[in-house]
């Protein structure tokens, strides 16, 4: 007989992800994602400048900032057509560079990694052989015996106070947890190390962005950091330098740690290759602009249909009409008035609530399609379309991850394993060591066009009369991010945010489509009902970010998230 | 305030962050004060003043070596919406954190308790907000809220008189940069 288990942290913000499965035979048979909040966000826009919408895109969402920031200027400019100098392109893709390793590393330690690694388990660790083990595996220089044996003895002291403190809810002991003691120690190890190393490229933000978390130096346009290099409070050779020392140190922990962990940690789960493929037909848009057009990147874009690398179609510059006339949002099964699937130029936002309704509309969530069919994005598609284009970078991470992984598993990996749920956390990984040597090179390329007498970090424009429709893309930590604008006589008349989890948590479609979250948990293994960790370990997978999140503080602590088992 | 600065002032760390979503009604209440505090008064060195919006676990690098914090944020509670609430490290600590499903859900408390685990945890944590009234997807604070924040405002300065870092009214009040209010 098949149990609905329903995973709703429903009390502590207002509203969010809502994940349903029906488990029968120890399977997921089916599933449903239901994003819980009612936003509309896009309304406060109407009627604003476009020069401030930027401001207030950034507010949409408190880990996403920067990211939603960029694809608003972006989207204006394209709207305008206005180039945005070398200058301001590289000042934007170093913060693009670092903002995404800082996020990639939170992701696997602070979300992930604890879905895999058995925090409770480490207290069993020799941390001699963990030593050993971790000096085998990279030339880290914070593997020692003695920080390991101080990481135990914190670890310890923290459980005799009675609490585990942030690791408190983690399903330690669960039959689905299968590291050695040795391993998990190293895992929480670099947990800890992670804090630090997270800090430091939030710092190249703050320094770049003059603030973070909400960065202040954009500007439809280009960017507002002054350049004069004998100027000390401008952007001079002292800050650059402190940039790169920042992003050296990252790129070191991305590198010899991050990925190594996830090499390792993957490797021991190497059955979780066979699970949480779901959506195979992937999009990615092109990043890391070279020029002050957009024509030319660094990332390549493009989709890939069916799981099928060959399949792979680029999308080129940020004019491309293959992404403007192909992306559309369905609302069959999400809480809006009517069923159409419309452009996002088109659209309008009418909520309409129902219940929960299986067959019915059961999410505040739309359905974006990109010809008609639902698409996985993040970085897995990121890393295939760029494995698919022969990026020599992502090839080169890639290939390591693979190799790595696959000597200690003993097999031989592909790319093809790469569709599954742990295929989506090795591409994170793939994708941040392949955005620590961009970040480095987008520095010299800044610095060497300084160095040529260029200080132009902003074009001048006018408002035209009239309407003018535009889109603004941007490749985010978590996939595929557009913002859609209309223009009328210097006003926003429609602005719509096609946003990366909405195209992996969007519910089904009017054909009945399901969308990717939903997709990858059919047939997903579930040992517990009341302990569902494998649906997370597939939901983690994606590093959901849905509220777009308010934030009060909850002081009455009530059931902060649970488990219905029906 | 430059979070440039931020890490660089040395020992007798303190900030003062207004957490919450400016989009969200009330929820704007912590960073409505942090601009209204920054424009009204002079911090000590070693103050930091934010509108730190909200991000869940990335508040981490904000709250890291800080000797002492002050949250501002709107506050769920049984109440009537503007009462005025505070909470103490130990009270905000009780109960465990949420599951986590999303990089939105671990909050402050989950950021504390990590810190510790790395001894960069604030000793003295204070939160100070007013019970919110609407939290729609809506530009403004209420007038029940409107109306608690002089309270609010009063209970971060007698913190950060008690902290033994007070601050000082200006000679020449700024106009607080509540950009978000403004009309279209």
């Amino acid at each position: 007989m098949s149990k609905r288990i329903t995973i709703d942290p429903i009390t502590r913000i207002e509203g969010h992800l809502r994940i349903d499965v029906e488990v029968d035979g120890g399977k997921v048979r089916n599933s449903w994602s239901s994003g819980q909040m009612f936003r509309g966000i896009e309304r406060i826009l109407q009627g604003r400048d476009p020069r401030d919408a930027w401001l207030f895109t950034q507010r949409f969402c408190g880990v996403c900032t920067t990211v939603h920031a960029i694809a608003s200027v972006r989207a204006v400019e394209n709207a305008l057509n206005i180039e945005v100098p070398l200058n301001a392109q590289y000042i934007r893709n170093i913060i693009i560079a670092a903002h995404a390793m800082h996020d990639h590393i939170v992701h696997f330690y602070h979300l992930a990694a604890l879905d895999w690694v058995d925090v409770v388990s480490a207290l069993k660790a020799d941390p001699a052989k963990t030593s050993q083990l971790a000096e085998s595996l990279s030339p880290w220089p914070r593997n020692s015996r003695r920080d390991l044996e101080a990481v135990k003895a914190k670890l310890a002291a923290f459980v005799e106070r009675g609490q585990l403190g942030p690791f408190t809810n983690g399903y330690w002991g669960h039959p689905a947890m299968k590291l050695s003691p040795e391993v998990n120690l190293l895992a929480v190890s670099h947990y800890l190390q992670a804090l630090e190393y997270q800090q430091v490229a939030n710092k190249v933000v703050a320094i770049l962005g003059s603030k973070t978390p909400n960065i202040q130096n954009l500007a439809v346009g280009g960017v507002a950091n002054a350049i004069n290099l004998d100027n000390s409070s401008t952007l001079n050779m002292q800050k650059l330098y402190m940039v790169k020392d920042l992003l050296d140190g990252v790129t070191a922990f991305v590198q010899q740690v991050l990925m190594v962990d996830v090499a390792a940690v993957g490797a021991m789960y190497a059955d979780w290759l066979g699970y949480g493929a779901g959506v195979t037909s992937y999009l990615a848009v092109p990043e890391m602009p070279l020029d002050t057009k957009g024509t030319q990147f660094d990332m390549p874009g493009g989709t890939i249909f069916d799981g099928d690398l060959s399949t792979l179609k680029p999308i080129t510059s940020y004019q491309d009409p293959y992404f403007r006339d192909n992306v559309t949002e369905a609302i069959s099964h999400s809480w809006y008035d009517g069923d159409w699937n419309k452009h996002p130029w088109e659209e309008d936002t009418v909520p309409k609530y129902t219940e929960f309704q299986d067959d019915g509309k059961y999410s505040w969530v739309k359905a974006p399609r990109f010809q008609g069919r639902p698409m996985q994005v993040g970085p897995l598609a990121q890393v295939l379309v760029g494995y698919a284009s022969g990026n020599p970078l992502v090839k080169k991470w890639a290939d390591w991850m693979l190799t790595t992984a696959g000597a200690v598993a003993g097999v031989k990996l592909g790319p093809n394993v790469l569709h599954s749920t742990l295929g989506r956390i090795a591409a994170r990984a793939i994708r941040c060591a392949t955005f620590s040597e961009l970040g480095l090179k987008h520095w010299g390329l800044l610095v060497g066009n300084i160095a040529k007498g260029d200080t132009a970090i902003f074009t001048p424009w006018e408002y035209p009369k009239g309407e003018q429709r535009g889109f603004g893309f941007h490749e985010a930590p978590r996939g595929t991010l557009s913002h859609w604008v209309v223009i009328r006589d210097g006003k926003i008349a429609n602005y719509q945010a096609v946003v990366p989890s909405t195209w992996n948590a969007g519910p089904r479609d009017e054909k009945g489509q399901k969308g990717p979250y939903e997709a990858c948990l059919i047939g997903n293994p579930v040992a517990d009902p009341e302990r569902p960790l494998e649906v997370l370990r597939t939901i983690h997978s994606f590093d959901p970010c849905l509220a777009c999140a308010i934030h009060t503080h909850d002081a009455e602590g009530k059931e902060l998230a649970k488990v219905r088992v029906l | 305030m430059s979070g440039v600065e931020q890490g660089e002032t040395g020992t007798g760390r303190v900030a003062v962050l207004g957490l919450g979503n400016v989009l969200q009604g009330d929820d704007a209440l912590g960073p409505y004060l942090a601009e209204t505090l920054s424009a009204k008064y002079e911090f000590a060195p070693g103050v930091t003043v934010l509108d730190a919006g909200t991000p869940g676990l990335d508040l981490t690098p904000f709250i890291a070596g800080l000797d002492a914090l002050i949250v501002i944020d709107a506050v769920r509670a049984s109440g009537a919406p503007g009462e005025f609430r505070s909470y103490r490290r130990a009270e905000l600590l009780e109960k465990p954190p949420p599951q986590r499903l999303s990089p939105h859900d671990p909050g402050l408390k989950e950021c504390l308790l990590t810190l510790e685990l790395i001894g960069q945890s604030p000793a003295e944590v204070l939160l100070v907000g007013a019970i919110a009234g609407r939290l729609d997807t809506s530009v403004g604070l209420s007038d029940a809220v409107r109306a608690g924040l002089p309270q609010v405002e009063a209970a971060v300065l007698a913190e950060l008189a008690r902290l033994g870092v007070p601050a000082r009214p200006r000679a020449h009040p700024a106009e607080p940069d509540l950009w978000w209010e403004k009309e279209p």
